[in-house]
Parts: structure tokens; sequence; C-alpha cells
């Protein structure tokens, strides 16, 4: 018999009703059965799940979010009972569109798969200048510096910060991580980012590749 | 009107969309107005696209020949054609509109109330320099759950007499839509998604097919029936002297449609369905989608729906009027799809674009020639010169 984590797992990546996968995890508690279990092997893996079915199609942008939504709910059960010790984030994650871009959703979308993965996400908001990346790579010291651009006329904003981070001599210390419509594969191998994400999941993907140790 | 190779415009468009015979391929475009400024300041001579009207006139009454000017018609000048040509005067859009105004601003941004209702942010413009087309950053939306929705549909009753001109006269209308020879003449229509992202915003209107389907469905529900009524005395009036619907729904980005096949065909599909027949019974048939995107997911159920054609076909989210005529045959007209970016690069490029694509187009029919977007700001002037040039000599029908 599936074990409470799995049914959580499978509640969440099925997009049963809130009330379902609340009660799932209310049961588990009940059981004892330690927080960070029905964090990882149980809501993470059921948004896994859900990445791995938008990746392959069966699942589209409301399915993702409506999975982000039922992560954050069940969240707000989880996260008073556990220790901000015990709260180990896969990495951290520097976010922003460029300056000069104040388009937001593909970045908003990213923002809460990347959190319901895992990561500690700071996101700098649209319209941000290279110089306001670099100031928080060095004050976060994040795994990954996601930049988000929709408009041709705006991608090269996003050479400018990578050459930034070169000038600061921090290059090394961050993945670039590039996405938006406008971005191409081509591009970011051009201007020297690590890759191009074409959706949140994929994303995420790179985000989670990058962090596991 | 009649051009070189004895057809007009709207004939070539019309015999194009119905997969008949043409005698060259019509070509379309967009143009944002930035790249028009930007042309300008290259050269392109103003005078020779710029509308100036002689009239002016009060509530529909002529009350003296005045000179206004009434923006650009780059499409004679470069000889193509504009899906807009000659539209049909209904208002679908929030009646009393919101008052736009400004609610904020600082150095750089100003914020606004959009006349939807929507507070939205932009670029504030700088004197003397030319602000580059963006879309606002919305800050918050009309619509968010069913109290707000029932505020909103106040606004929306079809029968409202403002939808429709003060000077709406039905024979007046017949004969011009009988006489314009310079494009086809269009309905504009908002579809059902694009009218549910538009009053909530992409990500709350996906999340309420989960969190409040019934919000959703009476949403749904008003739209087809605000549509059909609004539209009823211009389609029963015109009938098929309106030539295209342009169904604009904006549903899809690069890794596909926002929603999936399950709840379009839940909510979606028998709403578009009945608009599409209302439509069809009234003689009005061509029917295209306006989506960027890659909504190949969705097609089936587009075309069951009742869509006939689809525009602009982003090549950067991977279609291919090639893979798609393959795939649906004469199911579906198309429209667009020459890569952008390729064309506006000019030379053997912008040339290759064409030559991979516009073969089987010219073979198969069913295809209005342009780009998979609008005519964006990287185009110079002597770059769209050349690229008109070529795809007009290529597009001639032996």
């Amino acid at each position: 018999m599936d074990s409470i984590p799995d049914r959580i797992a499978r509640a969440l990546s099925n997009l049963e009703n809130s009330n379902n996968l609340k009660k799932l995890i209310n049961e588990a508690l009940k059981k004892k059965i330690p927080v960070l279990e029905i964090l990882e092997k149980g809501l993470r893996n059921g948004l896994s799940e859900i990445g791995r079915k938008y990746e392959a199609g069966e699942y589209f942008l409301s399915e993702l979010l409506f999975g982000a939504s039922m992560m954050e709910e069940a969240m707000k059960i989880l996260a008073p009972r556990l220790e901000a010790r015990k709260l180990e984030r896969r990495g951290r994650i520097v976010l922003g569109t460029v300056r000069g871009d104040i388009h937001d959703i593909g970045k908003n979308i990213f923002r809460m798969f990347a959190e319901g993965t895992g990561f500690e996400v700071y996101d700098l908001g649209v319209d941000v200048n290279p110089e306001d990346f670099v100031r928080m790579v060095v004050e976060k010291k994040p795994d990954v510096l996601g930049l988000s651009a929709l408009l041709t006329t705006t991608i090269p904003e996003m050479k400018i910060v990578i050459d930034e981070l070169a000038k600061a001599g921090i290059r090394d210390k961050v993945r670039v991580l590039l996405g938006g419509n406008a971005v191409t594969n081509e591009f970011g191998e051009e201007i020297g980012a690590d890759a191009v994400a074409l959706d949140a999941v994929q994303g995420a993907d790179f985000c989670k590749e990058w962090t596991t140790r | 009107m009649k051009e070189p190779g004895g057809m007009t415009p709207r004939e070539r468009i019309k015999n194009a969309m119905d997969f008949k015979e043409v005698d060259a391929m019509p070509w379309c475009e967009s143009f944002y107005e930035e790249t028009l400024l930007k042309f300008f300041s290259e050269g392109l001579p103003a005078h020779k696209i710029t509308n100036v009207e002689w009239e002016m006139s009060l509530d529909g009454h002529l009350l003296a020949n005045w000179p206004k000017f009434m923006g650009f018609d780059p499409h004679s000048y470069f000889g193509c054609i504009n899906f807009m040509g000659c539209p049909v005067p209904v208002d679908i859009g929030p009646i009393p509109r919101f008052k736009q105004r400004k609610t904020r601003e600082d150095a750089k941004y100003e914020e606004y109330i959009m006349e939807t209702g929507a507070r939205s942010r932009r670029f504030k413009k700088e004197i003397g320099k030319i602000t580059w087309y963006t879309m606002p950053q919305f800050l918050e939306f009309p619509v968010k759950d069913k109290k707000s929705w029932e505020q909103y549909k106040k606004r929306l009753d079809p029968e409202d007499s403002r939808r429709y001109p003060k000077d709406w006269e039905k024979d007046g209308y017949l004969r011009l839509f009988d006489e314009y020879q310079k494009g086809p003449t269009t309905l504009s229509v908002t579809g059902f998604y694009g009218f549910g992202a538009e009053l909530m915003g992409i990500p709350n209107f996906n999340l309420a097919f989960y969190k409040d389907p019934e919000l959703i469905r009476d949403m749904i529900s008003h739209w087809e029936y605000f549509t059909i009524e609004s539209l009823r005395e211009a389609v029963e009036t015109l009938k098929d002297r309106i030539d295209l619907v342009f169904w604009w729904e904006d549903m899809a980005e690069k890794h596909g449609p926002n929603i999936s096949p399950r709840l379009y065909k839940e909510f979606l599909l028998p709403h578009n369905k009945r608009v599409a027949r209302f439509l069809n019974k009234n003689k009005v048939r061509r029917i295209m989608m306006d989506s960027d995107g890659n909504t190949q997911p969705i097609l089936d159920l587009v075309i069951e729906a009742g869509i006939t054609g689809h525009w602009p076909l982003e090549v950067n989210s991977g279609m291919d009027v090639r893979t798609l005529r393959k795939h649906y045959g004469n199911k579906l007209f198309l429209a667009g799809n020459l890569d952008k970016r390729e064309i506006a690069k000019g030379g053997e490029a912008m040339q290759k674009e064409i030559d991979l694509k516009l073969p089987l187009m010219k073979e198969t029919g069913g295809y209005i020639a342009g780009l998979d977007h609008l005519v964006h700001v990287e185009f110079t002037l002597e770059k769209f010169k050349e690229y008109a040039d070529y795809l007009k000599k290529k597009s001639v029908i032996q």
C-alpha cells in the first residue's frame, strides 16, 4: 500500500481538490510522519510530477498554476511546524526583468514554480538596472541569476548584465539563466549565458540540475 | 481598382481564404506606429502615407470641409493589405468605458486606469524622444471574483445604443461594404479566452478554471450572449459582405496553449461553436483566429469550434505553415509565418525564408503572406522595402 507521502504526491500531481490534499497532510501529521518527509516525498515530488506532465504536454498553464497554488496552500499548514533552519532550500535564485522591460507574467510564473520546488527566490521585479542585479548577486550569493525579457528591443540588456558581472569579477560565481519570448538558445550562447529556459518548468529544472550536489 | 494581375486586393484575399485561384498571393501586414516613425526618420515620404480627411462633423452631421489628420496608410504605399481595411463599426468594449486617467507618476513611470478598468504602469514618455512600443505592466485587473464580475457585467449590455455609430444607416453601410476593394471587410470579435484574460489577467483567469469554475461559466455564457446580440444588427444586415471575422484570442505562448484541450473543450468549445453558427447562418464564413504562440495542441478543437483561418503563426514558437498545411489541408487558411527575425536581416536570409515557404503555399493555396507578427522596430526602411519587392515578385502566380 502507498505511504501517505506518496498519496500526497499523487493528490497534488493529479490536482485533486485542495481539501483532499489538506486532509492527507493532516493525517500524515497525526501519524507523526516528519514534516520534512511530507514536504520532500509528498509535496515536492508531486510538484515535480506536475512539471513532468507540463513538459510532456499533458498539463498546460492552468494546471501548472493550480499545482503551484495547491502547494502554496499546503505550505501554510507545514511552514509553522518547520523550524527555519530545517527548511532546507535547494538553492537561491535572484530574479528580475531587465532594464527597459516591464513584462512580468512569465517571470512571476517561474518564481511561483521555483519557490514550490524549494528555491529561495529574490524577485527584484521589472525594469531592473544591471548594477542592481550585480549588487544582489554580491549580497545574496545566489546559485542562479534569472534574467527575463520579452522584447527583441530589450534582450540586449541581458548581455549588459552578464558583462557587468564579469567586470565585477563574479561571473563565475553564479549561473545565468535567461527566459522570455524573444530569447533563443543561439542568443544565449552568443552572450555567454549558462542556459535559456523555454518555460517555467524547464527553468526550474536547470536550477535543480545546477544545485544538485 | 483592378491591379495588373486582374484582381482587386479584396477579390484576391477572399479567394485565398477560400482556397480558390488567385493571380498573386495576397500580402497582409500590420505595423507598429513606432516602426513607421522610425521609417520616417529613414526617409519614408510622410506625405505619401498620411491620411488627411477633408471633413468636420458633429454627432454624425457634416458641418464643414476641413482637413483632419487621420493617421497613416502605409499599406497602399508598400503594396500590402490591411486586415482591418474596412471594419464593421460595432463597439464591443465596456460601455460606459472606464475613465482613462493617470493615477500616479514619478520620474520614470506613469500609472493609469485603462479604459478596460485595468490598472497599469508604463514608461513615461520622454519629450523629444520616441518611446518604443511595449505592453504596460498590469498591476490590477477589474474582475477578481463573482462580485466584481457582476459589477463589470453591467457595462456589457448588448442593447446599449452606443454600440453602433450615431450615423448607422443600413443602406449607406451596404453600399460601403459592396464597394470597398482595398482589402477585406472585417468584423472584430474578442474570443472567449482573450476576453477572460483581459478582464482577470492571464494567471488569475487560468487559475479560476480550477478555483472558481462557476465564475468562468458565467463569464463565458454572458460573453456568448453579448457577442451574438451586440453584433446581430450588423451581421444580419451586412451578411456575406463581411469577408473576414478577426477573432482575437492570444491564448498561447512558446511552450503551448495557455489552456489545456480538456478545459477548452469543457468551457469554451460549446460557446465558440454557437457564435460561429450564428455567423455562418448569416453567410459569414471566414473566421481567423489571432493568437501568438504555439497553438498546435489545441488546433483540432479550434477548427471544430468553427475557426477557419489562423494568424500570425510565430516561428519562434514552433509554428510552420508547411507542417500545418500537411496536417490540416484546406480546413485552415494560414496567414503570416514569415520569420520576422530572418526577414529583418534582408539579403540572403530574407530570401531564404521566403523561398522556403512560398512554393508550397503557392501550390496549395489558402495562404496570406506576411510576417509572423507586426512589423517591429528592428526593421529598417531599406530592408522592409527589399522584403516587399522580393515578396511581391515571388507572389505572382504564373
